[in-house]
C-alpha cells in the first residue's frame, strides 16, 4: 500500500465507513509508516475540532409551531374537502347561464306535457273501449228487437204493415236464417203482388247467401203474377243465376203466361247462355 | 411516513419528534443561523405533508427528508441575500462555558472560530457533503442516494473537502 492511498483513507477511517478488511491493511500500513501517522493526527485533530462544533439546541418553539402546523394543515384538508364539494355545486350554477336554464326548463316542460298527455289519452282510452262494448250490446239489442218486429209484422192481416217489415230488413245488417225463410215464404205466398215485389227487391240484396239463392230459382215456377216474373226474371239475369234457365223455359211452356212475359224471359234466357 | 402519506396525520408528531433535530443540526450547518434554521425546519416538514403522496415507501425515509431539506435550503438561498452573518459566536461561548482554564479556553473558541470560518469558505457542495458525513454520520452509501451520486464519488467528494478545509482552518491557525 503507498501513502497517497492510504491517506485517502484517513477521513474514511475517522468516519468508520471502510469495511473490516480495508480497516485492517490501512492500520497495517500506519505502522510502519510515521508520515501517514502524522497526518492522521492532524486529520484527526481536525475532525474532532469538527465534532465539537456547537450546534444550539432549537427553542421549545419550534415544536409548538410545528403541532400547530399539523393542526392547522389538517384544518384545511378538511375544508378544502368541504370546498371542493361545495365548489361543485358552485360549478353547475355558473354553468347554468339564463339561457341555457331557460332551454332546460323547456324541454322539461315538454317531457312533463308528453306525460301529462299519455297518462290522460290512456286514462280515456279505458273507458272509450267501455262505452263501445256497450254501444256494440246495445245495437246488437236493437237488431234482434228488429227482427223480432219484422218476423211478427210479416203475420200481419194488413199489406202496408207487412211492406214495413220487408222495409226493416235493410236496418238488420246480419239477417239472419229465420228471416231469409220468412221472406222467401212471404215472396211464395203473400197474397199481395207489391209485398211480393218488394220482397223479391229485397232478397235480390241478400243474394249472396246461396240459400237466398236456391229460395229465388225455386220461385220462379211458384209465380203467378206476370208483374213478379218478369221482376224475378231481371233478378236472374243481374244475378247471372244459370241455375234459373229451367224455370224459365218451364214457364214458357205454361199457358197461363202473359206473352210480354214470355218475351221477356226469352230475352233473358238468351242473356244468361 | 407510509401512514401519513395515507391519511394518518396524527403520525407526523412521531417523525418530528424523532428527525427534528438531525435536521435542525444540518440546516443549522448549512445556513449558520438558528433562527432560520428553525422556520427551514418548519418548511421541510410542511412539504412532508403536502407532498407525503410523492414518498414511494420504497427509499428511506430519512433519504426523502433529506431530498426536501436540500429543495427547501436552495429555495432559501436563492431568496435569501448572501448573509455576512454566519455563526453567532454567542452559541460558541455558551456551549464552552467556564471551567476550563482561560487560556485553554481561548485556545479552543480559537480553534473554534478559524474552523467556523473556514468551514463557510468551503464551496456549497464540500460544505454539503461534510455536514452529511461528520455532522450527520451517514454512511456514504446513504449519502449517495441523497445526493443522486455513485459512492466511489462520495468518497472522491468528502477527501477533497477535507483537504481543502484543512488547508482553510491552517491558514487561519
Amino acid at each position: 500500500m503507498n501513502c497517497e492511498h492510504s491517506r485517502n483513507q484517513l477521513v474514511d477511517l475517522l468516519g468508520n465507513q471502510l469495511a473490516e478488511a480495508e480497516r485492517i491493511t490501512l492500520e497495517v500500513h500506519l505502522a510502519q509508516c510515521p508520515d501517514c501517522r502524522e497526518e492522521l493526527a492532524a486529520t484527526r485533530r481536525l475532525w474532532q475540532a469538527m465534532g465539537r462544533m456547537p450546534v444550539p439546541e432549537p427553542t421549545e418553539k419550534m415544536r409548538v409551531r410545528f403541532y400547530a402546523m399539523v393542526e392547522t394543515y389538517k384544518d384545511a384538508e378538511a375544508a378544502k374537502r368541504r370546498r371542493s364539494l361545495k365548489s361543485v355545486f358552485r360549478r353547475i350554477r355558473r354553468a347554468l347561464t339564463p339561457q341555457l336554464a331557460l332551454r332546460l326548463a323547456y324541454s322539461l316542460l315538454l317531457v312533463g306535457a308528453g306525460l301529462a298527455g299519455g297518462y290522460w289519452l290512456s286514462a280515456r282510452n279505458a273507458p272509450a273501449v267501455a262505452y263501445e262494448r256497450q254501444i256494440d250490446a246495445l245495437s246488437t239489442q236493437v237488431q234482434e228487437m228488429h227482427q223480432t218486429v219484422l218476423l211478427s209484422l210479416l203475420e200481419n192481416p194488413s199489406a202496408s204493415e207487412r211492406l214495413r217489415a220487408i222495409g226493416y230488413t235493410r236496418e238488420i245488417g246480419q239477417v239472419d236464417r229465420k228471416v231469409t225463410e220468412a221472406l222467401l215464404s212471404t215472396l211464395n205466398n203473400d197474397p199481395n203482388v207489391n209485398v211480393r215485389l218488394v220482397t223479391l227487391e229485397a232478397l235480390a240484396q241478400l243474394a249472396d247467401d246461396p240459400k237466398v239463392r236456391e229460395g229465388l230459382v225455386q220461385s220462379i215456377t211458384q209465380q203467378d203474377s206476370p208483374l213478379v216474373q218478369a221482376a224475378l226474371a231481371d233478378v236472374m239475369v243481374k244475378l247471372q243465376e244459370k241455375r234459373s234457365v229451367r224455370p224459365l223455359k218451364q214457364l214458357l211452356h205454361q199457358e197461363n203466361v202473359d206473352d210480354l212475359v214470355k218475351t221477356k224471359i226469352k230475352e233473358s234466357i238468351k242473356a244468361l247462355s | 411516513m407510509t401512514q401519513v402519506r395515507d391519511g394518518n396525520l396524527e403520525k407526523m408528531g412521531l417523525l418530528f419528534e424523532r428527525y427534528h433535530r438531525p435536521l435542525f443540526g444540518f440546516l443549522y450547518h448549512m445556513t449558520g443561523q438558528a433562527d432560520a434554521s428553525e422556520d427551514l425546519v418548519q418548511n421541510v416538514f410542511y412539504r412532508m405533508l403536502k407532498y407525503r403522496h410523492t414518498f414511494t415507501g420504497e427509499g428511506e425515509f430519512r433519504t426523502w427528508m433529506y431530498h426536501l431539506a436540500r429543495n427547501v435550503l436552495a429555495d432559501h438561498v436563492r431568496k435569501a441575500k448572501p448573509s455576512a452573518r454566519h455563526y453567532d459566536l454567542a452559541d460558541f461561548v455558551d456551549r464552552i462555558g467556564g471551567g476550563a482554564p482561560a487560556d485553554e479556553r481561548m485556545q479552543k473558541e480559537q480553534e473554534l472560530a478559524s474552523l467556523h470560518d473556514a468551514l463557510r469558505k468551503l464551496s456549497p457542495d464540500h460544505r454539503e457533503i461534510l455536514i452529511l458525513s461528520r455532522f450527520q454520520e451517514l454512511k456514504y452509501e446513504e449519502i449517495a442516494r441523497i445526493l443522486n451520486l455513485t459512492e466511489g464519488a462520495v468518497k472522491v467528494r468528502v477527501h477533497r473537502a477535507m483537504n481543502e478545509l484543512k488547508t482553510l482552518f491552517l491558514k487561519r491557525q
